[in-house]
């Protein structure tokens, strides 16, 4: 995030046109959660992201796919700022705090709900009630067993599963989860993208792996060298329609 | 700064050019004479001693108050360097100060505080906590602005910024800080064992009348106490030990001497190092100006100036000496050269040169080769050597060399050396400011850098001009400690790890 | 783990109770080996401590500047000197007084000694001859092995400094260290307290074949026992008085032949004008 200089221009407020949007719930009235029109981004003077039109409803599973570099953490980042105080984040790198238990990193995802002085007393000595529902919440990616191992002796597919489940205990209305199981084999990243969107009403995830998202989100939207190139639903697509995009 | 950026060599090659041409200069103005008549009767003699230990004759309570003067030094060190990292960044006084107060050595902060503390606790624990407070406070600042932020991106938008700070950033910033925190308390057991040699009671003080007197099975035993104390700091040095080892040290410390009144001391001492014309003089006529001018004119140019030449005549010595020696070494204690088997015995290696203080490996070489720069060559780059070599061997097994890559001496001058380069210039260039501290002082092991004439003005009592030297001396280590930073930027290895405790958090 | 921690604890922290007792603290300069000033002061503290009815301790230091320091501060309250730091610090503690030196130190002398391969030998007069020699002083402010000989050196070669006599000058730090230093070649010429000289003959560390003495220096005025000006209000009045009477009388001849001293005699302050003078030309005292 060091360094990131984000320039965004959008023109009207959110829910200027309701635009019929591909996806589920085309049946009801469709609650823009998100709207962007013609956005750009730029990353240390370079542009990520140019004429981005993209508007999300609430309930949508969307996927952002692409080729590395093609400006899809840049977007995420982006939603990230202008969802605010909704979003429960599981950023690319994991971001756990190495030097603290898979236990609080998780229980971080509550910390704004808490007193200070409850989150100090919790670095010492966890009350029962939060230990249970982290591990309640653990059980959902299957690390109950690694409730109080340290997230730096975590493998990296532990430790993106640790952060999904500090994003499912975060427990806000709208999980935005970048790469959340890139180290995962395709069964248990299945499970994990399930308990996700059991979890949330609108989930916005970075995906590679086209079965998987495929099988998991309604809407797929494809960015290459920053632009939107495809935006349809899933069902609407195959395997075969995405792999240009993922060819050298 | 920008002329000196446009001088400066860009490429390792024209740097390591530089530095070789320098210290062939120096090498002009170094007397390295072998004077001893008979350096290996005594090298027998001292081998001989060192093989057969006699572990009876240490005075056991100096290994306690080697420690107690360590903890107490250490935390009170880093306790104040914590609190003035947090200021560090934001207060150009502050780093001044820091700069000031650790760019004096050890030595002559118990020299100074001696006269005011006597031969007293205060004394040595003082000189340890000061110049570590400086050095604590630069090294944490550092590690907050390098700490890992990206688990604050994560956190729910409205976390207090106390709960942010608990559970995003200290726990990160507390393991680094621990880790570097129990490695100095290393750096000042070794530096409680030169304060024994001018007079504190720890190990060094009885280390130093074994040598002198030529008790060397005494000396052996001492030593090899020393690195297993050191050797097993892991075991007993830890987060949660140290607030009990803190309490037994204060308990400990020895209450030697320290009898005196220290308000009134405190008054002469301030009085003393006041410059000698001004003490005396009328502060409002011009005479007294002119003979302060005086007086400061002569030490410049009697003093200052021939011992400082000196100085940097041997630290530019002894860094060449301890970049060949390191690239010695290297292959030594590489797994890639040695096989499994060198690993520990290089570790063992390390924890030996390490722990000798240049200081006690230069009064030995002292006595073979007699009274020259030589020996203090030779100290410092073995001690440097050792410790750049073994941190250069780590780096080299942790490069990924491709499977076909060749072996030996092919290996070493087409991989290693060419890959490592960078890295190695750093470590020296991070060693310059300490070589060249640790060169003042081995003037008072009779080489004439600043420091033979800071042992001169104390023996003289003239405090005035040993503070004015002492400070010079500081001004001399700040002044290279920036050159070597913009030299390491130059080379852009500015952001490559330049600390011993650094390349050990990956181990702990 | 935790226990072995808590355990040894406890045993610093017994260690450090045992150590903490006010006492008549006193020390020396550092002149020679180590364990042979530990042996001689160990009986001074013993016998004073029987005269005096206080405990009294003997605090080594490492040099010649630390024992004058831990003599101005206060850290001890009596001093064994030589005549140049005993100046030193009778000028840093007005009131402080010299109570009592060796019958020897009266009229005290310094050897010039020589490695036998300089071909140097025994001269009445000052050895010229041994300049482009390298040379070796004892500590910076000893007088016997410092002050006096770079005196009587500047006497010898007016209008140049020992650096400008010599190829080269270091300072050995002690006396026994000269004679070493000088008997193994180190250094060619040295100048040494004759005192030193003798016991060292007589321990057998000196090798007549390989180093001997070229010059008798004249006498001067050395060593001597310095007390502090405020002794008498901490231990009682009189103090003073019984610490002088109890050193000159001292008969015992295991406290005294460690000393190389045949008995203790008064002394006052202005015995030791003539170091000071020395002290002065030389520019080592202000």
């Amino acid at each position: 995030m060091r360094g990131e200089k984000t320039l965004v221009s959008r023109d009207g407020p959110h829910a200027e046109e309701p635009r019929r949007e591909p996806g589920r719930l085309e049946a009801r009235t469709p609650a823009p959660l998100i709207h962007l029109k013609n956005a750009t981004a730029g990353y240390g003077g370079r542009a990520a992201l140019r004429g981005i039109d993209l508007t999300i409803y609430a309930g949508e599973r969307v996927a952002l796919m692409g080729r590395s570099g093609a400006g899809k953490s840049t977007l995420v980042n982006l939603i990230h700022r202008e969802l605010g105080g909704q979003v429960a984040l599981a950023p690319q790198a994991s971001a756990l705090v190495d030097a603290l238990s898979v236990f609080h990193n998780v229980y971080m995802g509550r910390l704004d709900r808490r007193s200070t002085l409850r989150n100090l007393w919790t670095l010492v000595r966890p009350a029962q009630a939060d230990v249970a529902a982290v591990r309640e919440t653990l059980a959902l990616v299957e690390l109950e067993a690694e409730l109080f191992s340290k997230a730096g002796a975590l493998s990296g597919g532990q430790r993106q599963r640790v952060s999904v489940a500090r994003a499912l205990y975060d427990g806000r209305p709208v999980i935005v989860a970048d790469e959340p199981v890139s180290a995962l084999d395709r069964r248990q990243g299945a499970a994990i993208l399930a308990r996700i969107a059991e979890r949330s009403e609108t989930t916005i995830l970075v995906l590679h792996d086209a079965p998987l998202a495929l099988d998991h989100v309604d809407r797929i939207v494809v960015l290459d060298d920053g632009r939107i190139v495809l935006d349809q639903p899933s069902r609407a697509l195959s395997a075969a329609d995405l792999a240009p995009f993922f060819e050298a | 700064m920008s002329a000196l950026a446009a001088i400066l060599p860009r490429g390792y090659l024209s740097a390591t050019r530089a530095f070789v041409l320098l210290a062939a200069v120096s090498l002009l103005f170094a007397d390295l004479a072998v004077t001893t008549m008979d350096p290996f009767g005594e090298l027998r003699r001292m081998f001989a001693g060192l093989a057969a230990p006699d572990f009876a004759a240490i005075a056991g309570w100096s290994v306690v108050s080697t420690l107690a003067f360590a903890v107490v030094g250490v935390t009170l060190g880093a306790g104040a360097g914590f609190l003035l990292a947090i200021v560090f960044a934001r207060s150009r006084t502050v780093r001044i100060a820091c700069a000031l107060v650790r760019s004096v050595h050890e030595l002559f902060w118990a020299l100074l505080l001696m006269q005011v503390f006597g031969l007293s606790a205060i004394t040595g624990v003082l000189a340890i906590a000061l110049p570590y407070a400086g050095i604590c406070a630069k090294v944490y600042s550092e590690m907050i602005e390098e700490a890992d932020l990206s688990a604050l991106v994560a956190l729910p938008k409205a976390t207090s910024t106390v709960s942010a700070f608990f559970y995003a950033r200290l726990p990160d910033l507390a393991v680094r800080m621990k880790t570097y925190t129990l490695y100095r308390l290393e750096c000042a057991m070794r530096s409680t064992l030169v304060l024994g040699f001018i007079g504190l009671p720890t190990m060094g003080f009885y280390l130093e009348s074994a040598f002198r007197q030529g008790r060397y099975a005494e000396a052996g035993a001492l030593l090899l106490v020393f690195y297993v104390l050191i050797g097993s700091r892991r075991l007993w040095a830890r987060a949660r030990t140290l607030p009990l080892l803190f309490a037994a040290a204060i308990l400990a410390l020895p209450s030697m001497g320290g009898s005196g009144d220290v308000s009134s001391n405190l008054l002469r001492f301030g009085r003393a190092i006041m410059p000698a014309p001004l003490r005396n003089g009328d502060w409002l006529s011009l005479e007294t100006w002119s003979r302060f001018g005086a007086w400061l004119r002569s030490i410049v140019t009697e003093q200052i100036l021939p011992g400082a030449l000196e100085t940097l005549v041997l630290s530019q010595l002894a860094l060449v000496a301890t970049g060949a020696g390191a690239l010695a070494l290297l292959p030594l204690v590489s797994r890639r050269f040695t096989g499994r088997l060198g690993q520990p015995l290089g570790r063992i290696l390390l924890v030996v040169v390490r722990s000798t203080p240049e200081y006690v490996l230069a009064y030995v070489l002292l006595q073979l080769f007699g009274p020259s720069m030589l020996p203090a060559i030779i100290a410092l780059s073995i001690h440097n050597a050792g410790i750049i070599g073994y941190l250069m061997g780590r780096h080299v097994d942790g490069l990924a060399y491709r499977p076909d890559a060749p072996r030996g001496v092919n290996l070493y001058a087409y991989e290693v050396v060419p890959r490592a380069y960078g890295q190695f210039l750093a470590y020296l260039l991070y060693r310059w400011e300490i070589i060249l501290r640790e060169s003042a002082i081995f003037g008072i092991l009779g080489v004439a850098t600043l420091g033979f004439h800071v042992d001169a003005a104390i023996s003289e009592l003239r405090l005035d001009v040993a503070v004015v030297l002492i400070l010079a001396t500081g001004c001399m280590a700040i002044a290279v400690d920036a050159l070597s930073r913009a030299l390491r930027k130059s080379l852009r290895i500015e952001r490559l790890p330049v600390r011993l405790s650094t390349a050990s958090i990956d181990r702990a | 783990m935790r226990r072995i921690v808590i355990a040894f604890a406890a045993l610093l922290a017994l260690c450090g109770q045992a150590f903490s007792q006010a006492a008549f603290v006193f020390t020396a300069i550092p002149d020679q080996d180590e364990s042979r000033l530990v042996e001689r002061f160990t009986k001074v503290a013993e016998y004073l401590q029987g005269k005096l009815g206080v405990s009294v301790k003997y605090l080594p230091v490492k040099s010649y500047p630390a024992a004058v320091t831990a003599f101005t501060n206060g850290d001890v309250q009596l001093a064994w000197f030589g005549g140049f730091t005993g100046v030193q610090a009778r000028k840093a503690n007005p009131g402080a007084q010299a109570l009592a030196q060796g019958a020897e130190d009266a009229a005290f002398k310094t050897y010039f000694i020589a490695n036998a391969a300089t071909g140097l030998e025994k001269t009445a007069d000052f050895p010229k001859e041994a300049a482009g020699k390298t040379f070796t002083f004892g500590a910076r402010s000893s007088t016997s092995g410092r002050v006096m000989p770079e005196h009587f050196i500047r006497q010898a070669f007016p209008g140049k400094t020992p650096e400008q006599v010599f190829s080269r000058v270091g300072f050995s730090g002690d006396h026994s260290r000269t004679i070493q230093l000088v008997q193994s070649g180190a250094f060619e010429v040295g100048a040494v307290d004759y005192s030193v000289w003798d016991l060292d003959v007589k321990a057998g560390k000196v090798d007549a074949a390989k180093v001997k003495i070229i010059w008798e220096s004249p006498p001067f005025p050395d060593y001597q026992w310095t007390v502090r000006g405020d002794v008498d209000e901490t231990y009682g009045a009189g103090f003073t008085g019984r610490l002088k009477a109890a050193l000159i009388e001292v008969t015992d001849r295991a406290i005294l032949d460690p000393f190389g001293r045949s008995k203790f005699i008064p002394v006052d302050n202005a015995a030791y004008a003539p170091v000071e003078e020395v002290g002065k030309a030389t520019g080592l005292l202000d």
